[in-house]
Formats: C-alpha cells, structure tokens, sequence
C-alpha cells in the first residue's frame, strides 16, 4: 500500500491527508494529525478526495473536433494544431483569452498566465470564480495594499470574538466552522450577519441579520458603535478619526451592533470571517473593504491570534489570484498599471505587456474568437450560468485542459488530457494564504499528461520552456514576490507549507468611502428582494458530481426539482397563497420567470433566495445583479 | 501457552514474517504521522508509537473494496467474485483494534457469512501490543477492550524490557509463531508475573471509569433520550463521516460499478450513516432528513441493548479516535456524559 | 460461506409495457438448474443488477407457485431503471436472492383476504394474490381494492380484468382522476371501502401503495375494527446489499431486508427510528 502526503482539492481550507493506493489504483483517504491545517480531521468531502479520480468520466487521449465529431490524435497533433490556430487567429487580428482556474495548480495557472500575456499578448485572462470573489478580494486589498495578513485556521479555535458572515460556513468551509464551534465551546462570541438562521447562527451569541448585498449596512453599524464608544486603536491606524466619523453619520446604530462592537474592540483575540457577498460590483467591494477597516481600527489586523480570513470557495482561489490569471493585475497579484510590477514580470518574460486591462470571465467568454480553458467548467460555475454555455458555443477555437469530462469538455476544438489533482506535482494556496505540495499518489489514466506540462509545451511554442515544476515554481518566485524563496522552503518531504508574509503595514489605508445601502431597491410595485445565494455549487463540480458517495444529495434535489426552486419564507408563502412546489411568477425590472417555490422556515419576510446552481432559472429576472426587487404573485 | 523473544531477535522474526506473506505494521511517514500500512523491511515497524488515527481496518474492509467482476463478453456477461487470500500478519496492533476486528468479524460471520470479508480476516494474522502505558484518550476499560486482552489475538505481545512477553491465542498465533520457531523460548514464571503486573499496573492507569455507557444504554435502549437534546448535539456535529470511518467497529457501506475497459468492478465504499443522503430513497423521501435523527441512529447503533444483545457487544472499544478525529464537539464520552447527565453545555 | 455479492445471470425471457413508465420484466436463469433450486415465498425481493450501471432491489412480483414465470415489475425513476427498460428480450441482468423475510401465507389460510393498493404498490401483493388464486380453497373470501392516479397508470390491466370476471373473488378498480373511455369508480383508493363488506375478526388485509394512501387505508382498517396485527403491509427504504450488513435499511435494529420488507402495523409501530 502507498501513502501520499497531499493537500486536498475541495475548498479553500487547505487541509491535508494521505492518499491510500494500491496496485496503482486510489483506494482512499488516511487523515493526518501533524498536518497544520487538519490537525487529524476532514470533513465530508475530504474523505472522499480519492472518487473523483477514481470514478470520474476522465479525459485519455489528446481529441481534435473533425467532422463534427472529437477524434483521438497524438499530443504532438494537437499541440501543433492548437499553436497554428492561435497562431492564425492573433495574426487576423482576433482577440483570444485564456481562464485558468481556482481548481488547477500555481504553476498551471501561472503557464496559462505567461502564455496569455507573454505568449498570446492579451490580458484577456481571468478565471472562472473571479467574478464571486472579485469584490471581496478588491475591497480587502483597497485597505490591505493586497491580501489581509495571514490568520491560521488553527487561531481561529483560540479566538475571544469571531465576526462571521453566514453563507453558510458548515457546508462551505467545515474545517473553518471546525475552529468556531471549538472557540464558542471555550467561550468564544460568536457574531454572525446574515440573512439566514445557519447552524452557525444557532450557535452565536448575537445574529445581526442583514438583507443579502447589504451585509455593509451592518458591518458600518459596528465601526460607528467602535468611533461612537471611542474604542479604536489609534495605535494601529493612527489617523485622524473624523473624516470616518463623518462618512458613517447616517449609519444605524442598534444595541446588538453597539454590542457587537463592544466586543470586538475590546478582544485580545478576534477573528474575521467573510464570504463572497451575492452582491456584485461597488457595493460589495465597499462592504469588503468595510469589514477589513473594522479589523484594522479594533487592532486585529495583523495581531497573533487576530486577523481577517476571506472565505474563498475552491482549494486554489488565492493561488489563482496571486498567479496573476486576472484580467488587470500580474503575478503577485499587483495592478497591472504599476510601473515597478511591470517591469519586474517585462524583465522576466523578456516581453512587453499589453497595457490596457483585459476583459473579465462574463465578457471574455462572449467576445474571444480563441480561448484556452484550464481544468474548469465555466457555465457552473460564472454567475451567468448557462448563457456562458451558449457563448461558448460561438467560439471559433476553443482549446480545453482537464481531467474530467465536463460540459464545456464535450463541446472544445482542442481537448488536451491532464492529470487530476491526486495525480499530478505542483502547489496550491490556500486562503490563509498557505503554499502547500500536490503529490502524485498515481498516474493519470491513457495518455493523459500533468497539466503544467502541457501548458509548459505550449509556452514553449510562444514564449519559454521549462523543464520541471520545480523550475516552474522557482520561476513563480520571481515573478511574484511574495512567493520568492517558496520552493525552497516546501521541503520535498514532510508538510512543509509556507504561510505567505506579503502583508506591508505601510501599504495600510483606512479611509471614508460614500457608503450607500440598497434600502431604495423595493419599492410598492415590487416588495420582495429576490437574492443569489453565493455559495459555491459544489453539486456541479466534478470533484462532486463524479464522486459516488458525495453526489447522491446533489442528484437527488436535481430529479426532484428539475425545474429548480426559490427558496421563500413560511410568512410570505402563506400570504402569497403559495404551498411547495407550486410555481411562483417573479417579476422584476429585467423580466420575468415562473418558478417553483420551497417554503423555508429559516427565512425572513421580504427575501426570497434562489440556491447559485438554480441561477438560470431566474436569469431574466435577476438581471446581471445578485439582488434584485421583485413582484411575486401566484399564477 | 506464553513464550518469550528477546527485543534484539524481533527483527529476525520479522523477516520470516515478510517472506511468509504481507506484513502490515504501523510506520512513520516522513511527515510525522504514524499509518499502518505494509512494510518491505522490519527497520520499517515502529514500537514506540501513539495509536494511529487511521485503523487497521483497512486491512479488511478497504475504503474502496473490490468484490465482484463482471466482464462483458458480447450479449453475454460473466462474474466472478474477487479473491484477497492473502496471507497477512497485521504486527503491533494495539488492543482495541484486535477487539475491532473480531467483533468486525463476528458482523460478516452473521447469517448470510460475507465471504469476501471472512477471507481476508481468515488469513489475518492479529498480533497484538499490549498497551503498557493506556493512551491519553483512550478509554478501552468501559469496553472491556483493554489495555490488555484475554482472547481476540492470535498473539500478544508484552514489552517486558529486554523481551516480549508472546501469548498465543489461536492456531495462526502458533503458527506466526512457528515461522521462526529457534527465535522463541518458553516464558518463565517470572516473566509471566511481570505481564500481570504490569496489566494492573496500566489498569491502574485509567482511574475512576471515564465513558459512563451502562446508564446511556438504558436511556437509549428506552428512547428515554428527549429530542431536544438530540437537536441540541446535532448542531455541534459538521457531519464530516469521520466517527464512522475511522471506528473500529464501524462497517457501514454502498455498492457502486466501477468500469474498467469493458470490465466492471463492482465495489464496497465505505459509508457513513451521518451522511443525509446514507437514508435517502430513489423517490426522494428521507426517514433521517435530520441532522439530530442521524445522531439518535448512530448511538443507537453503538450503545444501544438491542445491538448489545444481538452482537454480544456495544459497538465500541475505546480506542478514542472520535475524539481526534471529530470536526465538531460530538464525540462518544461527550455524548455519553451528555445523554447520561441528560444536558449539553451546560 | 458465500459470495454473497455474487449474481446469477439471468436472462429477460420477456418483457411486457405496464403504463408508459412501468414495464413487467420475466425472468430466466441462464443456468437451468439455478432456475429449479429458486424457491421464494410471496412477498420477497431481489437485487437486480443492470451491468454498467449497479444493483437495486425490487419486489418479485409474481407467485413461487408459477415458478416458470418468475417476474418484477418496475418504474422507471432514475439512472438504473431508465437502462432497465432500454433492456429487451433476450438481454442479461444479475440476479441475487431471494431475499426478506416474504409474506406468512399459511397464516392467511381459512382467512378472508383483503387486498388494499394504490398504483406501484400491487407489484408486491400480486405474488400473493396469485398465490392465493393458485390454492384458491385454502382461503376464505378474496378481495382486492386497487387504484391509481389515471386509467393508464393501472397496472396489470389484463389480470385485472380478468379478477373483475372471476366469481371467486371481488375487485374493484378506481382512478384519482378519470380519462375518456373509463366508465368505472372515480376516487382514492380508501373510498372503495364503501363498496365491501368486511369482517374484521376474519381477514387480513394488506396493504400497499404510496405513502399517503397507506396511512388514510390502515386509519380506514382500524377504523374499521381490524386489529394491528392483522394489518400487513412492506416497507420501502434504501437498500443496497439486501443480506443486512451494509445498514443502510436498519430502522432501531431491526433490518427492513432482512426483519421485513413485510410487517404487521403492530411491528411498524415499534420500529424506533
């Protein structure tokens, strides 16, 4: 029997495990207790890490889409079919773009990265899960100068007060939700804002609920309770206080969120957790960077055993980000326009960048002529949903990497085979900001090669070549320096794990920003808000959906409910006449939608939300915005 | 019948082991942790050890375990059950796990006999390490499963200091034993007083009883357990499966067709009935949609009498690995003590 | 010692369209010998394997006094029947069992039988009927009350014509809602109990269908008079090795594939979830 020390591919935790094989094939999963995330424990996913692999429709053999069909061809085929075609389509002067993922590898997405941009030269490179996270991560880095600090999911455990907002965290994140409900046994506050009473929100001391994209609202509340009660800590943020003072006037004050507030501001120990609000745009990026001034002024910015945590969905969302696979920053995550960071990636790559940002995942996908799509699934996973499919389907050439047969696999030009997660070298980051080791536990199935490999093949068609991950990941601390000196410290064997420092306390800046809430959004004509749930649809996911033992509740709500639902309160049900199942007509500014409703004794009047994987459904409704007032009647 | 090895010979010992079969033994990976897994050398086997989260239970009932293949052969098909006779010495198991497989054992003997399971346990060798020094969590003297055993071993050993102590339990301990009979002397009387000894000594260890089962298993047994208190434990668990996956006693699984090339192989997964979907019916309908109804299950199937009488055993040996291993706060003694206080956090 | 999980093949000896989504499936043991040392009682299932796609179990539907004849009937509802059903004659499937604990038909002997089931609950109570109209003198009077949703969603739609037409023996179909050309009773299935006279001290009634119905009927036969006992209906839960070890169907601990899937009322009120 074999074990291999690997991080896990689900979500952003970064726990760590072994992979058991034998003969060659995956067998299952040992649990590690020096690991430091894991410390011993998985959750659900995570102990079924082996399945997907194992069971998965994989990807074998490279396949070129001739006659209308996807037929078998040799790597060096494909890969040569794949450069004159790009070849062709830049020389005609059409955009291409390229979407790494938050499921592939640093050096997958850095290769996908440099090809775009020094290859391709196009910053028309983004990655599927961007458009969720985008705003939290803008809002943080607004206040940060880039990512919060690093705060380890083991502190979380020892923390005096933890402010959290409610996506749910025992679904998304449940070795997270592992450190909370260990704090609340010792004692912990528990402060939960949400529009949902969770298992998390069962278990806080203080449930501030708040509309969904309006989660700032309350999360201003709290830093006017921290200026109103004089609580802040003039020596962490040693600014003058009444430019902010003034910005929160209008702001609501409660007794919950002065109490809130008094408890943050006056813990040794304080942890901040946020999720990706539904909200898009502005707004949310002004309720992140909220959340992180919160941090900043009570003191727990960058304290030991204090910090922010954004709750990122997949295992690589901060790897994707630091690797620069976004359309208007660089490797290490800094804005495209920075003189210095261009240079810097311009001497490495020995090439000028295009200097203008380039088009985000949504657009990209509807105006490219040639996209290269790394191991990911985009209509599961973009807020458009199924729309992107639609897109995707007027490509000219559209070239995807992956292990898995995906939708968007059946319908590629190019199809290239790569390994898995359990199969392949490489790193991920997790979002304490951990670069930990993959390593192979088997070998990929038929011909189907490592990912940074083919990607590494291609760049060497356009722009350089490299010959390990190694010198890949040597390269990665060049060009992000924030990860200069990673390969060196992730010991071959062991854990090893490097938890970034890339956080400059120079780079701090807590200032005013206009805030505004979504109060105006309902009106008489339309009363109801109807909310995109953000939390991730793991049910779409292939980790998920090709894994035997977690897909069954996945598959089963689909065949129940193939038309989807909504999901609305008990109070409104019944005023509305409405019982399960029955279809509910939503009518908003964009357009309307019949759906069926499921009546939730967990929801306030007034919200009605439809779960991300049933987003189609009301796509005419909600516009493109996560939160939009609608009429609801019975037809 | 007790025989002696001196410490130094066990590597010997271990040799004829390897080259009579597979040897699992626990080791320490290059991260630390401690796994049992199979061994190429005797340098491999690690004696100084905590208990690895990971059980031996692997060893008969793999997480994915392979049981029927069936080929297609044109319009035909034809199936054949898949064989694991391999001859294994499962070495330095400690004594709740020894207790874990028998009773794992005496589940698949159970009309119908499981003959892929019997197969692998028949041509198991469990040799195990008494526990000198009981672990900090375990609590193996509520289960009457340790720190030492009076049978479910094929062979015992005690760590006297400069030998071990052997106690042969079975005909496979005899003939583990007889893979290297020159290495083997009877034990003397002297030694044999020093393994009792030294059993008191770690009983000793444990103190006033720590898993109060007797008064949980009458209020469970009664459904004398409120709802509410169900409710309450149900929020503190993150129905990871890891109580159920790395018991010892646990064997919980599904059926699902692997395809191969033309081939399907079709295999046991192991499952976990803190999972929602593990009731879930075709039709859609959940007799434990709750979170709180899966928990009553669990410790039903664990503590109650009317296992206890069906199996001969509760369903637990006080290895404390839900302890470790629990994402949430639910583990066995914090839900015993809280089913027999009848309170939660309180 | 068994392999416990390993399948007979048997091959579909034919294959019969119930309604558009419920087909009845014979079947014949690919080795002859296999197909004589089958005995079952009324009331057992099998683990059907559909190669390629897994195994799940379904209700004999047919009586062990009509051997030749061995059959079930099923819905198609997800992966395993849809591929079922795409199946024909002459196609293989896997078969394990008999397995559960069957119907006690010598308990209903001298008894009058009143057979109570709504739209996919009368593939498992046909195995008794039948067994019941193959020995017809060992049993007191026979009644059978069936409905479904719509007339095309009536199973055995022949037999139960024929059973309308035997003197020994009282049938009565109902629909939930008519369709044109369906002259009989509209309305659920408890409703016909308006239409028999029954004496509780003397009958068994069993029962099966949807939830729902089952409920509304066993309040009816209480109601009525019948004691717990004598009110027999099977159970349905997940299943996945039928033999009792993978226990995804133990209620308390009792195992529905092993303890039922058939249990008196009385039995299904102690099963402690």
């Amino acid at each position: 029997m074999v074990t291999v020390p690997t991080a896990c591919p689900f979500c952003s935790c970064g726990c760590g495990f072994y992979l058991l094989a034998r003969e060659g094939q995956l067998v299952g999963v040992a649990p590690s207790e020096t690991h430091p995330v894991s410390e011993g424990r998985l959750c659900a996913r995570g102990w079924s890490a082996h399945e997907a692999a194992l069971w998965g429709d994989r990807l074998r053999h490279p396949l070129l889409q001739r006659n209308g069909k996807q037929e078998s061809v040799s790597w060096d085929e494909a890969l040569d079919h794949v450069t004159a075609r790009l070849k062709e389509l830049m020389n005609a002067g059409k955009p291409v773009g390229v979407l790494g993922s938050s499921r592939a590898t640093n050096e997958e997405n850095y290769l996908a990265g440099r090809l775009a941009r020094a290859g391709l030269q196009t910053n028309n490179v983004d990655f599927s899960y961007y458009p969720i996270c985008r705003p939290l991560l803008e809002g943080i880095a607004e206040v940060c100068g880039k990512h919060a600090p690093s705060i380890r999911l083991h502190d979380i455990a020892s923390s005096q007060v933890i402010l959290l907002t409610e996506g749910n965290l025992a679904e998304t994140h449940p070795r997270a939700a592992s450190s909370v409900l260990k704090a609340v046994e010792k004692g912990a506050h528990l402060i939960t804002v949400g529009y949902r009473k969770t298992q998390m929100a069962r278990l806080a001391s203080l449930h501030l609920q708040a509309t969904p994209g309006n989660e700032g609202e309350v999360i201003n509340g709290i830093l006017a309770a921290v200026l109103d009660l004089g609580l802040q800590d003039r020596t962490s943020v040693p600014i003058g206080y009444d430019a902010l003072r003034r910005d929160l006037e209008t702001v609501n004050r409660t007794e919950e969120v002065r109490q809130a507030a008094e408890w943050i501001a006056r813990a040794e120990r304080a942890a901040f957790l946020i999720a990706p609000s539904c909200g898009q745009g502005d707004q949310s990026r002004k309720d992140a960077a909220a959340f992180a001034k919160l941090a900043a002024i009570t003191g727990h910015l960058d304290k030991p055993g204090s910090g922010l945590l954004p709750l990122l969905a997949r295992s690589n969302v901060r790897g994707a980000c630091d690797m620069g696979v976004v359309p208007d920053r660089l490797p290490g995550y800094d804005p495209l326009d920075d003189a210095r960071s261009r240079e810097r990636v311009q001497d490495l790559w020995g090439k000028k960048l295009p200097p203008a940002p380039g088009l985000s995942a949504e657009s990209l996908l509807q105006s490219v002529s040639g996209l290269i799509v790394v191991a990911d699934d985009p209509p599961s996973v973009v807020p458009m949903g199924q729309r992107a499919m639609a897109a995707m389907e007027r490509i000219e050439f559209l070239v995807v990497l992956d292990a898995f047969l995906t939708p968007t696999a059946r319908i590629a030009h190019a199809l290239l085979p790569i390994a898995s997660l359990a199969e392949t070298e490489g790193t991920v980051t997790n979002m304490e900001g951990r670069v930990q080791r993959l390593r192979v536990a088997t070998n990929p199935p038929g011909e189907a090669r490592t990912g940074w490999q083919v990607l590494a093949e291609l760049c060497g068609r356009f722009t350089a070549s490299y010959r390990s991950a190694s010198d890949v990941l040597r390269e990665i601390g060049q060009a992000a320096p924030g990860y200069a000196g990673v390969e060196q410290r992730l010991t071959e064997d062991g854990w090893g794990g490097a938890l970034l420092k890339d956080f400059d306390r120079a780079k701090l800046v807590v200032q005013p920003t206009r805030t505004t809430g979504l109060a105006a959004l309902t009106s008489v004509e339309r009363p109801y808000l109807l909310a995109r749930d953000a939390a991730f649809d793991w049910g779409h996911d292939p980790l998920v959906s090709f894994s035997p033992t977690l897909r069954r509740d996945y598959q089963s709500e689909r065949k129940l409910f193939p038309n989807g639902f909504v999901e609305i309160g008990k109070a409104d049900a019944d005023a509305l006449k409405l019982s399960g199942g029955r279809q509910a007509k939503l009518t908003s500014v964009h357009g309307e939608a019949m759906v069926p409703v499921l009546v939730r004794t967990d929801l306030k009047p007034g919200l009605l939300v439809v779960p991300y994987t049933f987003r189609d459904r009301v796509s005419n409704v909600l516009g493109s915005n996560g939160v939009t007032a609608v009429k609801v009647e019975r037809p | 019948m007790a025989f002696a090895i001196e410490k130094r010979a066990v590597t010997k010992w271990l040799e004829k082991l390897l080259e009579a079969g597979e040897v699992v033994a626990p080791v320490r990976t290059p991260c630390g942790d401690v796994l049992f897994s199979t061994v190429r050398s005797a340098e491999q086997v690690v004696w100084d050890f905590p208990n690895p989260l990971h059980p031996p239970k692997e060893f008969v009932l793999p997480q994915t375990d392979p049981i029927v293949k069936i080929r297609r052969n044109g319009q035909h098909h034809e199936v054949e059950a898949v064989h694991d006779g391999t001859r294994r010495f499962l070495f330095n198991a400690r004594s709740c796990d020894a207790r874990g497989i028998a009773f794992l054992t005496r589940m698949h003997e159970m009309e119908p006999a499981d003959a892929s399971y019997l197969r692998r346990s028949g041509n198991l060798t469990v040799i195990n390490l008494a526990c000198v020094t009981p672990c900090p969590l375990g609590f193996c003297i509520c289960t009457d499963s340790g720190p030492f055993l009076s049978d479910s071993y094929d062979a015992q050993l005690t760590d006297l200091g400069k030998s071990y102590l052997v106690e042969v339990g079975s005909a496979k301990g005899e003939a583990a034993v007889a893979e290297a009979p020159s290495l083997f002397r009877k034990a003397t009387e002297d030694e044999v007083s020093r393994r009792k000894n030294l059993e008191v000594a770690a009983r000793n260890h444990f103190g006033e009883e720590t898993c109060h089962f007797a008064s949980a298993m009458r209020r469970i047994s009664t459904g004398r357990v409120p709802d509410a208190l169900w409710e309450k434990m149900g929020d503190w668990c993150l129905e990871c499966g890891g109580c159920n996956l790395v018991c010892p006693t646990c064997y919980c699984f599904s059926v699902k067709d692997l395809d191969r090339d033309g081939t399907w192989i079709r295999c046991r997964l192991r499952d976990s009935c803190q999972y929602a979907a593990f009731t879930l019916e075709a039709s859609g309908h959940n007799p434990r949609a709750q979170r709180k109804d899966r928990m009553k299950r669990r410790f039903f199937h664990k503590v109650s009498a009317q296992y206890y009488t069906r199996d001969g055993a509760v369903g637990c040996v006080g290895c404390g690995r839900c302890i470790k291993v629990c994402l949430g706060t639910t583990d066995m003694p914090a839900v015993v003590a809280a089913i027999r206080k009848g309170k939660w956090h309180e | 010692m068994n392999d416990v999980f390993l399948p007979d093949i048997a091959w579909l000896a034919d294959v019969c369209d119930e309604t558009p989504d419920t087909r009845t499936f014979r079947l014949r043991f690919r080795d002859s010998k296999k197909g004589e040392d089958f005995h079952f009682l009324p009331g057992q299932f099998l683990e059907l394997s559909v190669f390629g796609y897994g195994e799940a179990p379904f209700c004999i539907a047919s009586s062990p006094t009509r051997p030749e004849a061995l059959e079930t009937t099923v819905r198609r509802t997800g992966q395993l029947t849809n591929a079922l059903h795409k199946l024909g004659e002459g196609d293989e499937v896997g078969v394990r069992g008999p397995f559960g604990n069957g119907f006690n038909v010598e308990a209903a002997y001298g008894k009058d039988l009143l057979f109570v089931a709504g739209g996919i609950g009368l593939p498992p109570l046909r195995s008794l009927i039948w067994n019941v109209l193959d020995e017809r003198s060992r049993f007191g009077k026979v009644t059978i009350l069936y409905g479904a949703r719509t007339p095309t969603d009536l199973v055995y739609k022949q037999e139960l014509n024929e059973w309308r037409k035997r003197s020994d023996m009282e049938t009565h179909v109902t629909v939930d809602a008519a369709q044109p050309g369906w002259s009989g009773t509209v309305g659920v299935v408890p409703l016909l109990f308006k239409k028999v006279i029954v004496h509780p001290e003397s009958t068994l009634a069993y029962v099966c269908g949807p939830p729902i119905m089952i409920r509304i009927a066993i309040q009816d036969l209480l109601a009525l008079g019948f004691r717990e006992e004598a009110i027999i209906s099977t159970l349905e839960r997940m299943m996945q090795c039928g033999i009792g070890k993978c226990n995804h169907c133990a209620i308390g601990h009792r195992y529905v594939c092993r303890d039922g899937p058939v249990f008196n009322y009385g039995q299904i009120r102690e099963l402690v979830e």
